[in-house]
């Protein structure tokens, strides 16, 4: 770019950029199986497709098709929804595992990363060797990457989307190397790539041999900017990368322990020391696990969890005193971890919930809450489930269960339109009644049909459905029960439950 | 012995995602259970009455009554029956007015709307469910006083004692009767399945999590009478009698009156009509009226006079005379277009003499079928006409007919599937390979295609439903152009409500519904054929002052013939397309009505019912033509004995096996709708017996109805065809005379035919044509007429090409243009465009006179300002850039992007060198090739085109630089390169050549994709199926 060129900053001479670039992100973080698959992102109410696979693309399936055009190439084509959240995962999976090549390592964008390597080089013995290490991790997690080498990390990153597998150590190199790249490796926006080809401009050299006064007029600084910044005319600072937080945290001990009264001290330190953390960050967690190590075996593991994000060591260590009882250990410990769930933001307490909303009704000692999850630890997470009310005519699935250590946000508890009374009681399983003559017997006594039919036809959509008319029937002790009768099968008799 | 019952409150599936049954269904099992009357009450709506209102003639119900369900806004629910035809119009009043009020599809009811409290309404009450009975009662009870009822269903929901108890006390209390009646949703508890689905789709949500929006059981149907007798008390089920007798009221009774504005005073319909027409007569035939002509306007004058249909003609007239004020091209065809009367109002264009034709064909009293003119105007200026109508008869007497949506295959797949829980994408998959499916079965190899296991029983749940649910009406929308006009405001005779086209509003019938009630309709169409030749017109008139009208374009030239004959018809009406051009060399058209027959013949209906080759065979001379008696030879005999026009195949019905005018039309219509919804069946025995009883024999009976069945719903009427032929004609000779102007006109009125406007072009220039650029400097915004050195005319393309380009600027470029441009600068500030809109130019090619190649075009756009008020037109000196020039390629490319067509070379000139390889015949050289040679081609892609009657067969054109290429693709090379074809914008293809006559094809053997060295070129291609 002519003649007026900003002053150097001669900095990126003992500075070398290592990119990373992974073009299949999208397919290798997301595919699911070994078939032929492609990965689709809606696009105003479409899927279209976003990477095909080797098999896929063989088969004419193409970025940009839409999921149909695809399947009537390809019908046995797998199709994932792409899921930014889990190539970022991968993302930074990969970025934590490069840690052992640098101590610098940037994001560059959502498929690149960039190490800083130019210290770690003599450490792996020469560009080349650390180079093919690289490779061969990379083929190991299951990875695509472009790699390249270049004095800074914009030319770095250019050089891998062109695909040059460039290594450019000396920045007199640079200009001419990059000189031949095309337009599309910059990643600039679509609509200035179409304008800038448009007028015959197609590579970084055709960029850089335009007026700058007229580029900047025409396309903004920004993107001069960053043709500086590559060419090494202009500083390009980078934030370093950093693997999220979590506790865990060993204790380990001298000799082996038996004493459990002091394996529990060491949890209490331990949960304290969680607490402190925690309490750093303003957060909580739901879970926490501790495993306790044998010098033989495998570890005994004992997890806790709370009806919500929670961090104080004394509530934690309250449940940890229930289960720590039954706990049953094969072996003397050596060593015991703690590892805290993932952290969430803490929720303020709300009040202690009454049962009984009347005034002069005696406090409860526990809040629901509390009391849940004392049960939970003393018998167990599935043992207790709260029940919760369904909009359904089938009397059957009328209600359901659910885990109280679910997420319960999104539950409302408001009570669905009864046509009709339900029994207080139902049957788990309808019970077969004798007959006679037409009318229920039950405990060997006819019982009188007092009210009904309602009749119940529906469920269709599974393999449940009914066809029932059900009758409320007293029997001669004046006991009211709820029975039916099949519409379309036998004529036989249920008992389903009790009213009252 | 059973009591006696009528239902008075039963919904149809015209009540959209409620009701489960069509309304012919409730009808005819009403009937069969001996009820004494059904009501058909669909919510604020009268859309399937008159559905009902036929099945009920055709079964015997012993009586129909018409009502609606009306929710208030306060919730409260009520059912209003038509006593009398007065009640009917306050009924039909106060649903326009619900309707009106409120959004498309919904309705707004409040107290006030009931303040003439329903006239002629027998009116019942149904309760809620909370059998609440409040504050409304005292209004409900003024207003309505003794017409009210309250409404006892008894649904077996476990409460019926109870409900009972309590209407009672309420009814002893309001003074008030109550009568029985079942909120019917379907005809028999089985649809319930369909309708726990169709309020899944209503609620938007799977029937699982639909809960308690569903019914708990499928008691709202029409109940047997033993079983009604044995839940309800006999004096309810009586008063349902009571109030069943206490109503009379038919839809037979409706009457519908002409508007009267159309007479001048002084005048009777008649006088005008005769006036009228004898003044056409004398325009027509100014050197004297032949005597035959005056023969046959006397005979039709007369059967108009005795069917009373004077208004109906002097309102299309009114129509048409308007649009012809209005300098609009437009022409009549239908039923009733084609007689001399109409051709003496200037309705139609075609000559009756011309066609040799009798008019009675037309016009006929003894069918005592309303008549039937379509006029189809130019399709950029319909909306003119249609603001007239508005505005002569105004709103509440001119209106849309509706169009009934109903569920079609895929649309059904698509929400069963939804409600059943499938993903999208399982949907998505299912449809797809279910793209052939008829409806009724389907292969399970489609499904495990797509992935999914004909055994689950999910799957068969939703194939059961689909099936259920095709033909179900799904929406009203507004007919392409049908207008009902009437004396008085139509809401006394159909309510009228809200279409989704802002200022427009329809009626809750359609075109069937309006015939079955002899209501008349005029069609106001559009046909961009008609912009296309009216422009040509202009074009001729403005270039060399020669004028020509529909009527003056020399007849009969058989220069045009030569030309059609050749299939060189391109960019023509109705026969461009790929099957017409391979028939016209075997057809030969020579006169007039060889293209009424062609117009016809090449339509799905004769091709499947396979009348096209007995038809050739005879024409050529190869077959003898032999009619199995006089009558049929009457009606066969102009199409050598072939049953090629709708109206053959129901005069054959009439003439050969005794079928009333009548029963032949409903036979046209059960025709239309077979492949929907089945039910020729009876008209089949009918048919066959009542032919062989007036001694044909069987094989000749089962031809006919075979080609009845194959014409389905594609049979064409030749009253259609002979209005059509006239524009086939008009276009062909301009095509052959004025090709400049006709190919300018084309592209002027583009987005219509077959053909994009790159073919158009290339084949102007392949008839001579030249064609100029767009160019700044000269262009106008539509593409014009330009004299070269000799005068001759070349053909400049316009702005409007100019992908990117509104009209608006094009307009404003062309406005200020005086002296020309000389900077894009210049643009800028005096045409004001912005810098999106001179980036279209300079892609397109038209700064090449300010900046020179497109490259620094776009360089120089990019660098254009707005000016700076104080400042303006300060030249600002920029130093050149150093831009390479664009390649031959590249122009191609952006000529293609920017304006879809290229006057540089074909882009296979470019490419051959590529492909030298594989030794690809230029399309040119293919005639001088044997029938049967093995031969390479290669070209871009330009249709792709699945004939629904071809068994899979795949026609693609591929066009190289020296013309198209016709391809044939055979089911199991289509399946084979199904990637190839689905993606390759230049397709190399190894084949057979087959010639017959002037017709080639390629049937290929192997496809090979070359799309990769098109780079960025842009073709489409268009994809018919």
């Amino acid at each position: 770019m002519g003649a007026k060129r900003p002053v150097l900053h001669r900095q990126v001479a003992d500075r070398l950029w290592f990119c990373v670039w992974l073009p299949q992100l999208p397919l290798e973080a997301n595919r699911s199986s070994e078939a032929a698959t492609a990965i689709v992102e809606e696009q105003h109410g479409i899927h279209r497709i976003l990477l095909a696979d080797a098999e896929a693309s063989a088969a004419g399936v193409m970025p940009g098709q839409a999921a149909n055009a695809a399947l009537a190439l390809l019908p046995t084509l797998q199709l994932e929804e792409r899921s930014l959240l889990r190539e970022q995962q991968a993302l930074e999976g990969l970025a934590s595992w490069l840690e052992r090549f640098s101590s610098f390592i940037s994001i560059a964008d959502h498929d690149v990363l960039v190490l800083e390597i130019a210290g770690s080089v003599r450490l792996f013995g020469g560009l080349q060797e650390l180079r093919q290490r690289m490779s061969k991790g990379l083929r190991e997690l299951g990875l695509t990457a472009a790699l390249a080498i270049a004095p800074t990390p914009l030319a770095a990153t250019w050089m891998a989307r062109a695909g040059r597998r460039a290594c450019i150590r000396d920045d007199t190199n640079l200009g001419a190397a990059l000189r031949k790249l095309p337009l599309f490796c910059m990643d600039w926006p679509a609509g200035l790539c179409e304008a800038l080809t448009g007028m015959g401009v197609t590579t970084v050299g055709d960029c850089l041999r335009l007026p700058r006064e007229g580029f900047t007029r025409r396309f903004g600084a920004e993107y001069l900017l960053q043709l500086d910044r590559a060419l090494g005319h202009l500083p390009d600072p980078r934030n370093s990368w950093r693997a999220p937080e979590r506790f865990c945290v060993d204790y380990e001990m001298t000799e082996e322990q038996t004493d459990r009264k002091l394996l529990l001290n060491i949890c209490r330190e331990l949960l304290l020391s969680h607490e402190q953390f925690l309490l750093a960050r303003q957060l909580g967690t739901q879970r926490v696990c501790f495993s306790f190590f044998h010098l033989k075996g495998p570890a005994t593991e004992l997890r806790l969890g709370c009806a919500r994000a929670e961090r104080s060591a004394g509530r934690w260590l309250e449940l940890l005193g229930i289960r720590f009882e039954q706990l049953v250990l094969p072996g003397p410990v050596i060593a015991v971890r703690l590892r805290s769930g993932m952290a969430q933001p803490l929720q303020a307490e709300s009040g202690a919930l009454s049962f009984h909303g009347k005034p002069g009704a005696t406090a409860p000692r526990f809040s629901i809450t509390q009391l849940a999850e004392r049960l939970i630890a003393r018998i167990g997470d599935q043992s207790v489930q709260a029940a919760s009310m369904v909009a359904e005519h089938r009397p059957d699935y009328a209600w359901r269960s659910q885990s109280l250590l679910a997420d319960w946000s999104g539950t409302t508890l408001d009570t669905p339109e009864q046509s009709a009374q339900r029994p207080l009681w139902m049957l788990p399983e309808p019970a077969l009644l004798p007959a006679d003559s037409g009318y229920p017997v039950h405990q060997g006594c006819r019982l009188r049909l007092i009210d009904g039919p309602e009749r119940l036809e529906t469920g269709w959509w599974d393999e449940d459905g009914i066809s029932r008319d059900y009758y409320t029937a007293a029997g001669t002790d004046g006991r009211r029960l709820w029975v039916f009768r099949n519409r379309n099968r036998t004529s036989s008799w249920y008992l389903h439950g009790y009213f009252g | 012995m059973a009591g006696r019952y009528a239902e008075l409150h039963a919904l149809s599936n015209f009540t959209f995602l409620r009701g489960a049954s069509h309304p012919e269904e409730l009808v005819k099992t009403a009937a069969e259970l001996g009820y004494e009357a059904l009501a058909i009450t669909d919510e604020c709506s009268m859309s399937g009455v008159v559905r009902a209102h036929t099945a009920a003639k055709e079964c015997g119900l012993k009586k129909l009554i018409i009502g609606s369900e009306l929710r208030l806004r306060s919730g409260r629910k009520l059912v209003a029956l038509a006593r009398n035809k007065a009640g009917y119009a306050s009924l039909c009043r106060l649903v326009t007015n619900a309707r009106r009020a409120a959004e498309k599809g919904s309705y707004e009811l409040a107290r006030l709307d009931f303040e003439e409290g329903l006239s002629g309404c027998l009116v019942l009450w149904v309760p809620d469910r909370q059998l609440t009975l409040d504050v409304e009662d005292h209004w409900l009870r003024e207003t309505f006083r003794d017409r009210l009822w309250i409404a006892v269903e008894l649904l077996a929901d476990g409460r019926q004692r109870e409900q009972m108890q309590r209407l009672r006390e309420e009814g002893r209390r309001l003074k008030l009767p109550l009568v029985a009646s079942g909120d019917v949703h379907m005809h028999c508890r089985a649809r319930r399945i369909v309708q726990d689905a169709v309020t899944a789709i209503r609620h938007g949500t799977t029937v699982d999590n639909a809960g308690f929006a569903l019914y708990p059981n499928g008691e709202r149907h029409l109940r047997p009478l033993d079983v009604l007798q044995r839940v309800y008390p006999e004096d309810l089920l009586a008063e349902t009698v009571c109030i069943a007798a206490s109503i009379d009221f038919s839809l037979d009774e409706l009457r519908y009156e002409y508007p009267n504005e159309v007479v001048p005073e002084g005048e009777t319909p008649a006088t005008y009509l005769r006036r009228l027409t004898e003044e056409g007569m004398r325009r027509r035939w100014p050197h004297g009226i032949p005597q035959k002509v005056i023969r046959l306007i006397e005979h039709e004058l007369k059967l108009i006079a005795e069917l009373r249909y004077e208004q109906y003609f002097l309102t299309v007239y009114d129509i048409v005379a308007y649009a012809r004020s209005q300098d609009i091209l437009c022409q009549g065809r239908g039923s009733a277009a084609n007689s001399a009367v109409c051709f003496c109002l200037g309705i139609t264009e075609v000559d009756p003499a011309r066609m040799e034709m009798l008019v009675e064909r037309f016009i006929s009293k003894e069918r005592n079928e309303p008549p039937d003119i379509d006029v189809d105007f130019e399709h950029e200026r319909r909306e003119e006409v249609i603001q007239y109508i508005y505005a002569k008869y105004g709103r509440e007497r001119a209106a849309l007919a509706a169009t009934v949506i109903t569920y079609r295959p895929r649309s059904a797949l698509r929400d069963m599937g939804k409600v059943l829980g499938l993903s999208d994408l399982q949907v998505g998959r299912l449809s797809r390979s279910m793209q052939w499916w008829d409806g009724q079965s389907v292969d399970d190899s489609r499904i495990l295609e797509a992935g999914l296991s004909p055994d689950s029983p999910v799957i068969k749940r939703l194939l059961y439903l689909v099936r259920e649910l095709i033909g179900f009406p799904r929406h009203l929308s507004q007919h392409v152009g049908g207008f009902v006009i009437s004396d008085a405001p139509l809401y006394e005779l159909v309510p009228v409500e809200n279409a989704t086209m802002p200022e427009r509003t329809v009626i809750q019938w359609e075109k069937n519904d309006l015939e079955d009630l002899g209501l008349l309709k005029v069609d106001v169409l559009g046909l961009g054929m008609l912009t296309a030749i009216r422009r040509s017109f202009d074009l001729i008139r403005d270039f060399d002052g020669r004028e020509y009208t529909l009527a003056t374009v020399p007849a009969e030239d058989p220069q045009v013939y030569d030309m059609i004959c050749d299939g060189d018809t391109m960019g023509v009406f109705q026969i461009e397309s790929r099957a017409q051009m391979t028939m016209l060399p075997r057809l030969r058209p020579r006169c007039y009505y060889d293209l009424v027959i062609e117009v016809a013949i090449i339509r799905p209906g004769p091709i499947q019912g396979d009348m096209v080759h007995p038809y050739l065979r005879r024409r050529n001379g190869e077959e003898a033509v032999d009619y199995p008696s006089e009558a049929v030879k009457g009606v066969l005999q102009r199409t050598l004995g072939v049953p090629i026009f709708q109206e053959q195949v129901m005069q054959l019905a009439i003439v050969a096996a005794g079928f009333t005018p009548g029963e032949a039309d409903r036979l046209r219509r059960a025709m239309a709708a077979w492949k929907r919804r089945g039910g020729l069946g009876h008209f089949e025995d009918k048919l066959i017996n009542g032919m062989r009883e007036r001694g044909y024999d069987e094989t000749f009976a089962r031809q006919i109805f075979q080609q009845i069945l194959g014409f389905g719903e594609y049979g064409f009427p030749e009253s259609h065809s002979a209005s059509f032929a006239l524009l086939v004609y008009v276009s062909s000779w301009l095509k052959c005379h004025e090709p400049a102007a006709f190919t300018c006109a084309l592209l002027n009125s583009q987005p219509m035919g077959f053909y994009s406007a790159s073919q158009l072009v290339q084949d102007a220039q392949r008839h001579g044509v030249a064609i100029q650029p767009v160019d700044i400097n000269h262009s106008g915004w539509d593409c014009s007429l330009e004299a070269d050195e000799a005068g001759a005319a070349t053909l400049r393309l316009g702005l409007r090409m100019v992908k990117g380009l509104s009209e608006n600027a094009g307009q404003r470029i062309v406005v200020e243009r005086t002296g020309g441009y000389t900077q894009v600068q210049a643009l800028l500030e005096r045409a004001g465009l912005d810098r999106r809109e001179l980036g279209a130019l300079a892609s397109s090619g038209a700064l090449r006179p300010l900046s020179g190649d497109r490259h620094r075009a776009r360089w120089a756009v990019a660098g254009a300002e707005k000016p700076m008020p104080l400042f303006p037109s300060m030249a600002r000196y920029e130093p050149a850039p150093l831009l390479p020039k664009p390649t031959e390629g590249q122009n191609i490319v952006a000529d293609y992007r920017s304006t879809g067509l290229t006057l540089e070379r074909h882009p296979m000139c470019l490419l051959r060198r590529h492909l030298d390889r594989y030794c690809y015949a230029q399309a040119r050289t293919l005639p001088v090739l044997g029938n049967g040679h093995a031969v390479n081609v290669a070209g871009l892609v330009i249709t792709k085109q699945r004939p629904g009657t071809a068994s899979g067969v795949i026609f693609v054109t591929l066009e190289d630089e020296t013309g198209q290429i016709n391809l044939v693709l055979w089911k199991q090379i289509a399946e084979q390169y199904r990637a190839e074809l689905l993606n390759a914008r230049l397709l190399g293809v190894a084949g057979e050549l087959q010639i017959e006559g002037q017709v080639i094809h390629v049937v290929a053997q192997r496809l090979f994709d070359h799309s990769n060295l098109l780079g960025d070129l842009s073709v489409r291609s268009r994809d018919f199926r």
